[in-house]
């Protein structure tokens, strides 16, 4: 059933986007009725206690969903469920006419979060939900306006803050219990054994409930967030946000009500925040904002009584959750209707409104009456018994009651603020378009409010859902019986008291308005986040700094000066190397000279395209070197890439100057210290800690089975693509994310143009010669690449498909096929055609390679080859693995040739140093989304031949 | 002893050329680094066995280990993609392939918004992004 139950809120929510899009804000009724009846369902038919569910989600880590359900579930599945309900019928007027989807998305997501949070009986799922519920609140109250942002990212910080907290505590509780389950780490021993883990834990809990319950000093964000619109605010406050903390503290005051620093830090905050709750809402004029602090008070009081710890006290917390939740969803909801009617919630404006909105206005007052504690209403009866736990329970009761009963004071005043200011009088001339709300719309707003009526005299109705709340809770039995009349006890002496104080308080309103009608402190909470925000961000940019240059240089040499020092470190510290091997071979010296002459001449040629030439020579002398290395297919690799490198580079020297700039001397001198250094600790390094042993277990293991164990007697190619496959698959797609990042980055920066600052070459040819025409002067290239194109793609294919026995492979074939493509694009007259479309040759690669591993599954595991002998022709899935990378391999290279060679062509700085050069004027007209136009030939060949 | 040279040679060209301004031949220098990675991976595999491992029966005293050559024909490839990208990065400059001139100072001389890669100009030239509204307060 609990899993049911949470996947039917799942669902709701899933369905909430597309219901809110097609049905416009109607879409509130079937998902209210929905969450009604998950509901009703829930507190008719509820679940025996204890019922569990379990579904391994990380079994390494002992994770699981592990779902329970017991009386505190019950209690708050109710009012999540019940109040979330109201709230979305409410919606369905409340709104503006028109698409709701992400409204209506999140508030269903925030309701299944909640339930997911009341059920989950593992830590780890009970911090996941709780995140979830701080996410959907942040986008909530973010997307209301572009205002709402910062509200939005500060109540985020503050609420993710206390994330954090519950996440060190669930990872302690864990790793000290040994198990994930709520039920078993708060059955656990430990808490009663070892007190200072119990303090810390309590602290870290305490801390992460008070960030979520806007508790002293974290309640600055509650009264911010309401710039939410007021569904959002009243589900935030009734029955969603800040309850998930009360019900945190609830979960785990059967560990912890015996903890002292528990009982005095949850009474010392909780009494601390009611006062000044009180205070401050006694201070707000705006109806909203009053009733955000009025909640900052509430929820103080509570966990003020959850501090207490007893079985009347967290029977009494238990109750006066509900009855907050039934006054204030329907004092948020009633306030609502009369912004939405009067177009203002500022009480000093509004005035009259009991004539104009009669319904809403006796609403209203059960509702603040309720919330005042006045009899014979729920508030009455849930604060008398708050009253009677805090004068019953351990230490001071009498001051813990006495300070309670000031914050009730203040209530008393601010509820009754509350009403008389807007309700009487004569409504003034900026109202008169004021009436009353239509019937569907203080509907649901007026049902709580008279619950909190009829529960009051019919409080047994609710001893069952407290007494069950407060076994959960207090994890003994508790009976609860709620009646309205107890006789004379000192609680009710007490509430006298409160309700002479606070009339003479309403009587002396103007009196105490002047006096409150100030800052009372030298800060606001909300300037205290942001300042802590901007505190944060601005230290962040100083560490940032550190490192924060474009130039590469700065972090480039780091590392090597890095290998430097651990070169010095190595001579000091390490010994028992192995004996010295003579691995060389007398070509090894050869080559060593030409890698050496490479470069030599790569560090000193000033000429770009000079540099390039010289480069390869190093280029292919490690070619050969991999080639007497014994590594035919490596060797073929780096020279196929060699080639290509080549081929890109000349494409983009046309956008570069001829020549390097002459370094001054001192940088020369400076890198070319810093590199020689770099060498040589490269050189020692290799020495020292290389060529020291036999063949290594895994190379043996390859060597001795592959040819067995996969029908492939070319060991690298199995390797690639039976052994370790999903390593290749990872390489494509990373080779597939530089295709298009190439793309974007061409697509988003301008790049270069052509430089044909030089005009000599062209004036030197004669305007009759035939070489000005790339038509006619490419003819042969383009003979020859018409008849090698196609010999060459199917060579490579003829590569490809002997790869598994004989050197080739996906890898090299797709080099030759890409170099065919090459020179199919150094043939062609013009580079404006668009060749080829390589991000499907990309795409389709990754594709077939992972679909080839998917079929590994038929044999067990993802990407394990499959092999079927046909006669005497063995086939393997892993040749279609090397089609995959094949295909990959042809995309991103073609990819670059179109993408550098020409398609799209370069876009171009306006009005830059190129302007003058002979390209196409800037494109007036922004944005542009247009290939750019075909460069104008002015003389110049369209295209320089490489 | 050839290979230690080898890889120490390419890693002093690989570096000198890496601290350069010019982004080419920081390219440049990243292809002779990644040369000498992969020779000081083959150094790691061994270079007294030097035979090919083809065959049905490769012998394990002659034939040069094959894991290395698995390693290193995978770096060359990923290397190209990379060497293409770096290259790329060498033609989206503001007049030339100079990286100094990306520095926050030039940026700063120059004004941010001729900064060739402020993805928020581009996203808004491009459409994708609203022009820059004033940020609101609580």
């Amino acid at each position: 059933m609990l899993a049911v139950l949470l996947g039917l809120a799942v669902l709701l929510a899933a369905v909430a986007p597309f219901l809110g899009r097609h049905a416009g804000r109607p879409g509130g009724w079937p998902l209210a009725a929905g969450l009604l009846a998950l509901a009703l369902w829930v507190g008719l038919a509820p679940p025996p206690d204890g019922t569990s569910w379990y579904l391994p989600w990380i079994p390494s880590l002992d994770v699981g969903l592990h779902l329970r359900f017991d009386g505190l579930s019950w209690v708050f599945l109710l009012l999540v469920l019940g109040v979330g309900g109201a709230v979305l019928a409410y919606s369905a007027r409340y709104l503006k006419r028109g698409p709701h989807p992400g409204f209506y998305g999140l508030m269903t997501a925030f309701a299944a979060a909640m339930t997911g949070l009341v059920l989950a009986d593992d830590v780890i799922l009970l911090f996941v939900m709780w995140e979830f519920t701080t996410v959907c609140s942040f986008f909530l109250i973010a997307r209301t306006s572009p205002q709402a942002q910062a509200p939005a990212v500060r109540t985020f910080l503050v609420t993710v803050g206390g994330g954090l907290c519950l996440l060190g505590a669930a990872i302690a509780a864990v790793v000290r219990t040994g198990t994930t389950q709520l039920s078993a780490i708060l059955a656990d021993p430990v808490w009663s054994q070892d007190s200072t883990f119990a303090a810390v834990i309590a602290v870290l809990i305490a801390v992460a409930a008070f960030t979520k319950s806007a508790q002293f000093p974290f309640h600055a964000w509650l009264p911010d967030a309401m710039v939410a619109p007021t569904p959002v605010s009243a589900y935030l406050h009734a029955a969603a946000m800040v309850k998930a903390g009360i019900y945190l503290l609830l979960r785990f005051s059967p560990a912890m009500s015996d903890v002292l620093t528990w009982n005095v830090l949850l009474i010392t905050i909780g009494l601390i925040t009611t006062v000044m709750g009180a205070v401050f809402a006694l201070q707000r004029n705006d109806l909203k904002e009053l009733l955000a602090y009025s909640t900052v008070s509430q929820l103080g009081l509570i966990v003020a009584t959850i501090g207490v710890g007893t079985q009347a006290a967290l029977a009494a917390a238990t109750l006066h959750t509900m009855a907050h939740a039934l006054f204030k969803s329907a004092a948020f909801m009633l306030a609502g209707v009369i912004d939405h009617q009067a177009g203002t919630r500022d009480i000093r404006t509004l005035a009259g409104v009991g004539r104009a909105m009669p319904w809403t206005s006796v609403m209203l007052v059960l509702a603040a009456a309720s919330m005042a504690g006045l009899p014979p209403l729920l508030g009455f009866i849930s604060k008398e018994s708050i009253l009677d736990a805090m004068l019953a329970g351990p230490g001071a009761g009498w001051l813990v009651a006495g300070i309670a009963a000031l914050g009730a004071v203040f209530t008393f005043a601010y509820c009754a603020r509350m009403v008389l200011r807007p309700l009487p009088g004569v409504r003034p001339a900026s109202l008169s378009g004021m009436s009353e709300g239509g019937f569907w719309l203080i509907l649901p707003a007026a049902l709580p409010a008279v619950l909190g009526v009829l529960l009051g005299p019919a409080a047994w109705l609710l001893d069952t859902l407290t007494s069950a709340g407060a076994t959960a809770a207090s994890g003994h039995d508790v009976h609860s019986h709620l009646t309205l009349w107890h006789g004379l006890t000192p609680a009710l002496f007490l509430s006298a008291a409160v309700y002479t104080v606070g009339a003479l308080v309403v009587w002396r309103a103007a009196a105490v308005d002047r006096l409150l009608d100030r800052q009372l402190f030298p800060f606001t909470g909300v300037e205290a986040v942001a300042a802590w925000q901007r505190g944060t961000v601005a230290f962040g940019a100083r560490v940032g700094d550190l490192t924060r240059a474009d130039a590469p240089t700065r972090h480039l040499a780091v590392p090597v000066i890095g290998i430097g020092v651990l070169a010095v470190a190595g001579l000091v510290g390490v010994t028992g190397l192995g004996d010295v091997r003579d691995t060389s071979r007398p070509l090894d010296w050869v080559l060593l000279g030409l890698i050496a002459v490479g470069v030599l001449g790569a560090v000193t040629i000033r000429s770009r395209i000079g540099a390039l030439a010289v480069i390869g020579v190093a280029g292919f002398a490690v070619t050969l070197l991999f080639f007497t290395l014994g590594a035919a297919d490596v060797a073929l690799t780096q020279l196929l890439v060699e080639i290509l490198t080549v081929v890109v580079a000349v494409l983009l020297l046309r956008r570069l100057p001829r020549g390097f700039r002459r370094a001054p001397r001192p940088r020369v001198v400076l890198t070319a210290v810093i590199a020689v250094a770099g060498g040589l600790a490269a050189a020692v390094g290799t020495f020292a800690l290389t060529g020291r042993r036999d063949l290594s277990a895994a190379g043996e293991h390859f060597l001795l089975n592959a040819p067995d164990d996969t029908g492939g007697s070319n060991v690298v190619n199995t390797i690639l693509v039976d052994y370790r496959a999903l390593d290749t698959l990872g390489e494509l797609t990373v080779l597939g994310i530089a295709g298009v990042v190439i793309y974007v980055l061409l697509e988003s920066a301008r790049a270069l143009p052509l430089q044909y600052r030089d005009p000599q070459p062209v004036q030197q040819v004669p305007s009759s010669s035939p070489l000005i025409d790339t038509q006619t002067n490419g003819v042969f290239n383009r003979t020859f690449a018409r008849l090698g194109m196609p010999l060459l793609l199917l060579f490579s294919i003829y590569l490809l498909l002997r790869g598994h026995q004989n050197p080739g492979g996906g890898f090299i074939g797709a080099l030759v096929a890409a170099s065919a493509f090459a020179l199919a694009y150094l043939a062609a007259s013009s580079d404006t055609a668009r060749r080829a479309s390589y991000f499907r040759l990309i795409g389709s690669g990754v594709l077939i390679a992972t679909v080839t591993g998917l079929l590994g599954f038929l044999e067990g595991s993802f990407l394990k080859p499959l092999h079927v002998d046909i006669g005497n022709l063995h086939l393997t899935s892993a040749v279609l693995f090397d089609v995959g990378v094949y295909l990959a391999v042809i995309g991103v290279v073609v990819a670059a040739l179109d993408l550098l060679g020409g398609w799209p062509a370069p876009k171009h700085p306006t009005g830059g140093p190129g302007a003058d050069a002979a390209d196409p004027p800037p494109d007036p007209s922004p944005p542009d989304r247009e290939p750019w136009p075909e460069p104008v030939t002015t003389g110049a060949p369209t295209k320089e031949d490489a | 002893m050839t290979l230690a040279l080898i890889v120490g040679v390419l890693v002093a060209g690989g570096v000198y050329l890496v601290l350069q301004r010019e982004m080419l031949r920081i390219v440049f220098g990243f292809i002779l680094l990644s040369h000498a990675v992969n020779v000081l991976i083959f150094a790691a595999g061994g270079a007294d066995r030097r035979n090919q491992p083809l065959g049905d029966d490769p012998d394990p005293l002659i034939t040069a280990d094959p894991l290395p050559q698995a390693f290193v024909l995978t770096a060359i490839v990923i290397a190209l993609a990379i060497t293409i990208y770096m290259l790329t990065l060498a033609i989206v400059g503001r007049k030339d392939d100079d990286t100094a001139d990306r520095s926050d100072t030039a940026r700063a001389d120059h004004g941010a918004i001729e900064d060739p890669l402020d993805i928020d100009e581009i996203a808004r030239a491009h459409g994708l992004a609203p022009e820059p509204a004033p940020r609101g307060e609580a």
